[in-house]
């Protein structure tokens, strides 16, 4: 049931995107409805709490999107072999992304 | 309407690199279909016309066409509500031509094939061997999946279905549909066997709910909802939701079940009789 685990976690991830950006947009944006001061913005980034929402967001967002361009590309009349070359250059792609942004929120941490 | 302008496809394989478009004119007669249109033409203007039918009356599912840019069953469209006088006659798309108007749907037969479609059954398996009554159903699970059991393999689902269009690898709407019916039937047992099929890239997570298959089917089968209920079925399996199904039962034999009809007695006895 390889297809329906991806699949599940697809809407799952879409699902826990909906909620995490909701709620970073809810506090970080709408919350006060001024302009907040650079410190106050740092301070926040380097609390644990947020730094285990971005990862998530930033997990959750790579599994969707590069789980969603390989449903694109499957389409295009893949055979198996294309497709398991398609799966691992797809999970590749996702991991460097994630080791890449990554270092953003954690920058911030340690900031 | 008097007459009615025809353009149908011609392509012979022998011949022609590529389809073309061939008009015919033809006189517009009450009530007619477009197979009527089409055997009229074969009668008599053109009897090198080729397209496949069989029983006229929407039920063999042979004259699958692309009528007017919409899949169709050429005997079950009446000419008057295609709604104008110019009738354009292809064949089904998502599939290779064989000659003028006949599609080969050999590739529709192979994925059907491949989701097993007949009942399975390993708990029972020395009853389907050796028969000795029928399996029992009630008639609220048969309403469950009755709808699917409709489909006469016309193939209008597949041709309809844009995603069978950009991927030849796709099941589509007919074999998944059929998938669904059999592992939601009380009496298999193969719903594990059968989403081996279906859990494939090219398998029932590659639908859109684009429901193009269930506008086109001629019998009003639900091809959209059938996924749907497919992929329910595979999220409670795969992740270990699903009840367990119990074993089909087996009518108990006649003679079990049914007494004797007991004859009535006669109502004046002769007297001395016992």
């Amino acid at each position: 049931m390889r297809e329906t685990h991806f699949k599940s976690l697809q809407y799952l991830t879409g699902i826990g995107i909906f909620f995490l950006v909701g709620l970073h947009l809810l506090i970080s944006h709408l919350s006060s409805g001024e302009p907040e001061a650079w410190s106050s913005v740092a301070k926040r980034a380097a609390s644990a709490g947020w730094l285990t929402i971005y990862i998530l967001i930033l997990i959750f967002g790579i599994y969707h999107v590069m789980h969603g361009v390989r449903g694109i590309v499957l389409e295009f009349s893949l055979p198996p072999t294309a497709v398991k070359a398609l799966n691992w250059a797809i999970i590749f792609i996702g991991v460097a992304i994630f080791g890449y942004a990554v270092y953003i929120p954690i920058n911030a941490y340690m900031v | 309407m008097e007459k009615l302008t025809f353009k149908v496809q011609r392509y012979d394989p022998d011949k022609d690199k590529k389809p073309s478009m061939q008009v015919f004119t033809i006189p517009f007669r009450h009530g007619m279909t477009v197979l009527d249109g089409l055997i009229y033409i074969k009668e008599n203007i053109d009897n090198t016309l080729s397209f496949r039918s069989s029983c006229r009356m929407g039920i063999c599912g042979s004259c699958g066409m692309l009528i007017n840019q919409l899949p169709m069953l050429a005997c079950h469209t009446p000419i008057e509500e295609l709604h104008s006088d110019k009738i354009e006659v292809k064949s089904l798309p998502n599939f290779p031509i064989i000659k003028d108007l006949v599609a080969d749907l050999s590739p529709l037969f192979e994925k059907h094939k491949s989701i097993k479609p007949y009942i399975m059954t390993a708990a029972v398996a020395e009853e389907i061997e050796k028969p000795t009554a029928e399996f029992l159903q009630s008639q609220e699970h048969l309403e469950g999946f009755v709808q699917f059991a409709y489909c006469v393999k016309c193939g209008l689902c597949m041709a309809a279905c844009p995603t069978v269009a950009t991927d030849k690898h796709f099941l589509g709407p007919q074999p998944l549909a059929q998938a669904c019916r059999y592992s939601l039937d009380k009496r298999d047992d193969g719903a594990k066997e059968r989403f081996k099929q279906t859990d494939i890239p090219h398998g029932v997570w590659l639908c859109h709910l684009a429901g193009a298959c269930s506008e086109a089917c001629p019998k009003g089968v639900d091809p959209a909802l059938a996924i749907q209920l497919l992929k329910r079925a595979m999220v409670a399996d795969g992740f270990k939701l699903s009840k367990k199904k119990a074993s089909p039962t087996v009518a108990a034999p006649l003679s079990e079940k049914k007494p004797k009809i007991t004859v009535p007695e006669f109502t004046i006895k002769k007297p001395g009789a016992k």
